[in-house]
Parts: structure tokens; C-alpha cells; sequence
């Protein structure tokens, strides 16, 4: 909210913990508003938006203090307008952002730095998207997966072929009552189950000066960890859920997994708070 | 799912809602706290509009055996099914109970204390106010609160709990003569609470304005009876009627590219001397396409230096500041909270990025070098949020957010000076985890680390 950092937190952190490194000063351009963040394993990079600076900044995994992005793309030719989220693919060798002003999905070289024009974008009347919250790239099955909240629209899960680009129509849609959608969030693809694990954040936000702003004092539906399969599409239930009071999640705004511990993680707006939740069910074994 | 298994399923999650709620009611018996709450179904406009004066903190250990009983009984049944079975390889849904479900978590992080965001003093009340960002909450100590002990300060008052309203608390202004205290949400807040001054605990506001998103700073004008709010992500200064409530337009707004306004944060208004200071971290960009595609031809975001911009204070429009502290030389870096000292002509700067606070001339101009500077190990002065000048008593507040306290100066204070008092809002040595409305999470799998961008 009111600080724009990057906080590291050991794996195994619990309590009144503290992160064990903090990216933040001028230095970083980092600002308010980060709603994505990806880690790309194997170059060894964080990359986040810059959503008040219309930028993408990629630092080393490793950044800590006043340390200065490595690559930022930003500029005009770019045609960011307001980063929301982000995503890498490794695989393709892209960057992926996705924006909610601008409603769109683009793609940047990963390597991309200073003012690129990006390589495909995803926009126009007939995807579909709206005010995009989440982008995550399924390399295995050529898939690109998009959350997108509309209040006009609709609010669910996008499924676009990874390459598609322009004003295209995606290939499946999981929204509708049954899906428990109200409000969405951060999204990431476990490529290994071809699983779509979903923040449905189901808040009250509102930005509309006009109107009645919400308050975290009173959620009207408490938001949860969902899990759809690649191949769903429609008005379908989730079919892993992370729900309900033990699990302290209220309005769940990020996921992010490791299937190697079989965890995942999530942050909630409404307690401040960060949890970890061990879910075998979710990573089943690999069958010899 | 079929009806049997989901009726279970929503009795379990029922009886384990009350029963939740229940035993964190209890705890929080007369301490109105957020978990007591959240499950509440109450709409947001009642809070304003809601005159029924129901009992916030009603639970008692008749409402606590009740969800007891109704966990047991769940429980019993077994009705947190097996894990469901996994989709079939033509990946179609099957009619089961979903995996998972109501899972307590393995280990969670939060803060449970409060993180100081802004500062506000009334020396003639002998008042201080502080805001805190994490929990929702105003608190008001005496003025010389505090002192050298590692033990927590106790607050005189806390205005906090579902009916206040607050969220994301973030810039606070005390109003001495009307005595009234104005906060403004930031975030997903997007309003301005009034409370009274003497008043405590779960209250409703005494008037409730809906902001644009992204406040940050409040000022008040006292001569001119209004209020002026910073508004992070349109670059933009509003500036109300001090009274004004509900959707009341601004009546004035201050923003285009003249302005430089490039992510306002603190702000400050000199009655005094007719001028309005904001603090500018330096980030801007367009906000819609058609800003974007103007017809000066393609404009995309850019960073610019971190600023102090003045202003006439009736300022409108596209109009220019008419000074601008900017530069190497001011070591601005992240400026947050602003105040001014119009007795002897300085202007206080929380500086975030350097964990330090800068004192300028009020009519600095351009890259120049702060008069004084507030910085080093011994000063206490970690993620300074809010500055606040009482020149009554000749002192400089400083709230900090990577430290869960506030510290106070002489007024002319500088070097790596240690502070003549501290107020702990937790007992010494408690990490500040410094989470505020996270919305995004990953993974460092190399590292072993959770990353989490605020």
C-alpha cells in the first residue's frame, strides 16, 4: 500500500516474522501498486510492474536495498500504459504483462530493455478482457491463461493459445456462479498437472468516485485458493478449493506455488498476512 | 457436488465460521479486532448510513459453546470429505467434492502490531495521533508519551473496528480549532474519515468523503476552511470543503503535466504564507489511452526525480509549482510526509529512502542541500513515514514504518542524534513484517523464499 517494496520471506517463516531482505529506496523505481510478480528460475531474475510509471523492471533474483533494476522497459513505443501483472515464460523466452486500464495482454523478448514495442498484444472487443489481473503462460500445453474482472462483462478465466495476438477470441472461459467467481486476482499455471491455480479475491473493491467504497471490515463473500484443470471451460465448480474460516484467507490477492513441497502460497489484503498451506492433494506423486 | 455432501459441506464451513468467530470474539472481547468482524455481512454504506447502534463486540460464552458444539457435531460426521478425485484424462469435471477445502494453514505471517504511517500533533490538547496502516487504526497518546523504556507506550485512545470505516489508514491531520481529526484511506479506501477528537473505539465517523484512489496525504487549511488530499495514482491535489461529505465534488483539482506531479505523497499547507507543498516520489504515466495517443503524438511513462513542488493554495487546473526542491543535492529519496514551520521559516521532510529526515528553508528552490539532516544508527529513524513540527514545545515527530514506534527530536536536531523520547507501539525488538494490502506473490525456488511486492 503505502510503501513500494519487494520483501523476501524464508520459506519457512512464521509469525510476527520479518523478510530476510527488502528491495526498496529510489534507486529501484519500484512503485505503489505491484500487483504481479514473477521469478524466472532460471535466469535468476524477479520481474514486477511498475504500475504508476508505466514500466517493467527486472532485477536480480538476488537484489537487495537500493539495488537498481537490471533491464526496465518502458517508453511510448512500448504502449504500457498501466502495468498490472506479470509473467515470464521461459520456454518462448517472454515477459508477459498483462494491464487493467489498458485491458490488454502484451509480449516483450525477455531480454527486451528500454523503449520496445512489444511483440504481440492480446486486445480488443472480441477476447473479452477487461480489467486483467493475472497472465501465467502454460509452455507444455501452448496456452496463455488470463484472469480479467470486468464490471461490465464478464470476470473469470481466460484461456488464449499462446501465440494468439490481436483482437482474438479465447478458446475457453471458466466463469459463472458455479465457479465461485466474483472478484479475481493473481493467477499461475502448474504446467506439470496442467492445473490453473486462481486468487478469487470476491472483495468489494470499488474505484468509482461516485460510489459507496468498501470496506475490509465487512467482505460479503470470502474469497478463496481455486483450482481448475487447463481443459476446463463454462460455468464449472473448482475442483481443488483452499475455503473457509480455518484457512484465515478472506480476500486472498496473490497464489504462487511449489510443487516441491507441495505448498502454496497466498497473501490476503484484509489481515495483512501471508500463508502457506502444505497440500499434498494438489502435486500428487509422479508415478514411477 | 451432490446435495448431501454440499449441505455438509456448508454446515462444516458454517459451524466452523461461528466457531471461529466466536473464540476470536471472545478473545477480542472489548478490543474490536479485525477477525472479530470480517466474516459480518454489513454493506460498506451502512457504516455511514447505519444508525442502529448495534453492539460490535457482542460475544459471550453462550455464543462460543454454540459453535463448539456445532464444530463437534461436524466433526463428527466427518463431513470434511475425502480428497476429490483428480479430472479424468479427458479433463472433463467431475460431480465430487472439490480438494481440499477449509485447510488451516502451515504457517502464516502477519503483523500483529500496528505500522506507523502518518503523525499528527496538537500541543495545546497535548495530543499526539498516530495512524496505523496495518490494523485500521488511530491512536492518540499524550504528548510526552514515551521515553527510553523497551516497553510498549499505552495509547490514551484508539479509534478502530468495522464501524469507523477505516482501512488502509494513511495520512492523518489534526484540526486544533474544531478539534477533529481527518484520515484519509489509501488504497482501496478511497475516503476521508472525521472523528471527533475525545472520542474512542469502535465509532462511526463523524463524516465520511469519498476520495479518488490513491489518497495519501491530507492537509488542512484553516483560514480558508478546506482540506487538501494527494492522490497517488492520477497525479493529482483535491482540495474540499473542510465540511464536505459523501460524494461532494473537490473544488478545485490540480493535475496535468504543467503541475510536474508525478505520484504525490505527503502534503502540507502554509496558511501563513498562502502556499501548498507536495511531496512527488516521481513516477508518472498516462492514465488512458487517449492520454496516451494525445495529439502531441505517443507518451509513455517515465521516471522523473523525487520533488517538493509549492503551490499557491488556490491552485487549479494545469497549473505550475512555483518552486521545486529537486535534485542530487536534496538527497530526496521516496519523500513521504511534509511539515511545515512557518515560525522559523523550515520545511521537514520524512525521507523514506535514506531512513532520514531532511529540513529544508520553506523557499528552497531548485537542487539544494537540506539545512539540517536527521540520519545514523543512534537516531531510531527507520522508514520514516510521517514528520510533524511543534514549535510549542519545540520538538520534531517522526513516525516509523519498518519499526514499530515514533520518535521525537529537539526541533533543531540533526546529525545521528539519539531521540529525547520513543513510543513503542510493540516491545522492542519486534520485526516490522511491513506487509500493506499485498497483491501479489511468488515463489524463489532457488532461495527458498517467498517474494511479496506491496
Amino acid at each position: 500500500m503505502s510503501v513500494p517494496r519487494i520483501l523476501a520471506f524464508a520459506r519457512l517463516a512464521n509469525g510476527n516474522e520479518g523478510p530476510v531482505r527488502v528491495i526498496e529506496g529510489q534507486g529501484t523505481k519500484l512503485s505503489r501498486t505491484m500487483h504481479g510478480i514473477a521469478y524466472d528460475a532460471v535466469h535468476d531474475e524477479i520481474i514486477v510492474p511498475v504500475h504508476l510509471a508505466g514500466a517493467v523492471l527486472v532485477f536480480r533474483a538476488s537484489a537487495s536495498g537500493e539495488e537498481a533494476p537490471v533491464r526496465i522497459i518502458q517508453g511510448p513505443h512500448t504502449r504500457i500504459l498501466r502495468p498490472e501483472t506479470v509473467n515470464v515464460d521461459v520456454k518462448n523466452n517472454e515477459i508477459v504483462v498483462g494491464e487493467d486500464v489498458g485491458q490488454d495482454v502484451m509480449f516483450f523478448p525477455r531480454e527486451a530493455n528500454g523503449d520496445v514495442a512489444p511483440l504481440r498484444t492480446i486486445r480488443g472487443d472480441k477476447t473479452g478482457l477487461d480489467e486483467v489481473r493475472g497472465v501465467s503462460v502454460d509452455p507444455v500445453h501452448n496456452l496463455l491463461v488470463v484472469s480479467s474482472r470486468s464490471g461490465k462483462g464478464t470476470t473469470g478465466v481466460f484461456v488464449f493459445n499462446r501465440t494468439d495476438n490481436g483482437n482474438v477470441a479465447p478458446r475457453a472461459v471458466i466463469a459463472g456462479p458455479k465457479s465461485g467467481i466474483i472478484r479475481i486476482r493473481q493467477l499461475e499455471v502448474d504446467p506439470e498437472t496442467g492445473k490453473i491455480f486462481v486468487a478469487v479475491k470476491n472483495n468489494l473493491e470499488s474505484y468509482r468516485f461516485e460510489s459507496p467504497s468498501p470496506s475490509p471490515w465487512n467482505p460479503d463473500k470470502p474469497g478463496f485458493i481455486g483450482v481448475w484443470d487447463i481443459n476446463d471451460n463454462g460455468d464449472v465448480p473448482p475442483r481443488g478449493v483452499i475455503k473457509g474460516p480455518a484457512s484465515e484467507m478472506v480476500w486472498p490477492a496473490g497464489v504462487a506455488l511449489n510443487p516441491g513441497d507441495r505448498e502454496v502460497y497466498t497473501i490476503d489484503s484484509v489481515s495483512n498476512g501471508m500463508y502457506s498451506y502444505y497440500m499434498p492433494e494438489f502435486f500428487p506423486a509422479k508415478k514411477q | 457436488m451432490a446435495m448431501p455432501e454440499k449441505r455438509a459441506w456448508l454446515m462444516s464451513i458454517g459451524a466452523a465460521l461461528l466457531f471461529i468467530g466466536g473464540s476470536i470474539n471472545l478473545l477480542f472481547h472489548g478490543a474490536p479486532a479485525i477477525f472479530s468482524s470480517v466474516f459480518r455481512s454489513r454493506s460498506q454504506a451502512s457504516i455511514a448510513s447505519d444508525d442502529s447502534d448495534e453492539n460490535d463486540s457482542c460475544a459471550d460464552t453462550t455464543e462460543l459453546a454454540m459453535a463448539m458444539t456445532a464444530w463437534r457435531q461436524t466433526q463428527q460426521r466427518g463431513t470434511r470429505v475425502a480428497l476429490a478425485a483428480d479430472a479424468d484424462a479427458a479433463g472433463t469435471q467431475t460431480e465430487t467434492t472439490p480438494a481440499g477445502g477449509d485447510i488451516a494453514p502451515a504457517r502464516s505471517v502477519a503483523d500483529a502490531y500496528p505500522s506507523l504511517h502518518s503523525v499528527a500533533v496538537d500541543p495545546d490538547a497535548n495530543q499526539v495521533a498516530v495512524s496505523d496502516s496495518n490494523r485500521g487504526a488511530i491512536f492518540f497518546y499524550k504528548r510526552n508519551a514515551g521515553g527510553n523504556s523497551a516497553h510498549m507506550a499505552t495509547p490514551e485512545r484508539v479509534i478502530r473496528g468495522p464501524r469507523t470505516g477505516m482501512m488502509f489508514v494513511a495520512g492523518i491531520s489534526m484540526d486544533t480549532a474544531e478539534r477533529e481529526i481527518f484520515a484519509v484511506n489509501n488504497d482501496i479506501g478511497d475516503r476521508m474519515e472525521v472523528f471527533p477528537y475525545d472520542t474512542e473505539g469502535n465509532i462511526k465517523p463523524k463524516r465520511v468523503l469519498s476520495v479518488p484512489h490513491g489518497a495519501w496525504g491530507v492537509a488542512l487549511n484553516p483560514v480558508r476552511k478546506e482540506v487538501a488530499v494527494s492522490i497517488e495514482h492520477p497525479n493529482t491535489v483535491v482540495v474540499y470543503r473542510r465540511e464536505a461529505s459523501g460524494s461532494e465534488a473537490p473544488l478545485r483539482v490540480l493535475r496535468g503535466p504543467e503541475t510536474e506531479l508525478a505520484d504525490p505523497h505527503g502534503i502540507v499547507i502554509d496558511a501563513g504564507h498562502n502556499e501548498m507543498l507536495v511531496a512527488n516520489h516521481g513516477n508518472w504515466a498516462p492514465l488512458t489511452r487517449e492520454e496516451q495517443e494525445g495529439p502531441e503524438g505517443l507518451r509513455g511513462g517515465h521516471f522523473a526525480l523525487p520533488s517538493i513542488n509549492t503551490y499557491g493554495v488556490e491552485a487549479r487546473g494545469d497549473e505550475k509549482p512555483t518552486r521545486k526542491i529537486q535534485g542530487a543535492q536534496t538527497q530526496l529519496n521516496w519523500p513521504m510526509g511534509l511539515s511545515v514551520d512557518s515560525m522559523h521559516d523550515e520545511v521537514a521532510v520524512a525521507n523514506y529512502g535514506t531512513n532520514s529526515i531532511l529540513v529544508f528553508r520553506r523557499d528552497a528552490s531548485g537542487n539544494v542541500a537540506p539545512l539540517r539532516v536527521i540520519k545514523g544508527d543512534r537516531t531510531g529513524v527507520l522508514g520514516p513515514m510521517g514528520v510533524a513540527i511543534d514549535t510549542k514545545n519545540d520538538e520534531l515527530w517522526v513516525t516509523n514504518y519498518r519499526d514499530h514506534t515514533a520518535v521525537v527530536f529537539a526541533r533543531a536536531a540533526s546529525g545521528n542524534m539519539a531521540p529525547k523520547r520513543v513510543i513503542r507501539n510493540a516491545p522492542a525488538g519486534t520485526a516490522a513484517v511491513g506487509f500493506g494490502n499485498p497483491g501479489a506473490i511468488a515463489y524463489d525456488s532457488k532461495r527458498g523464499q517467498i517474494l511479496v511486492p506491496n
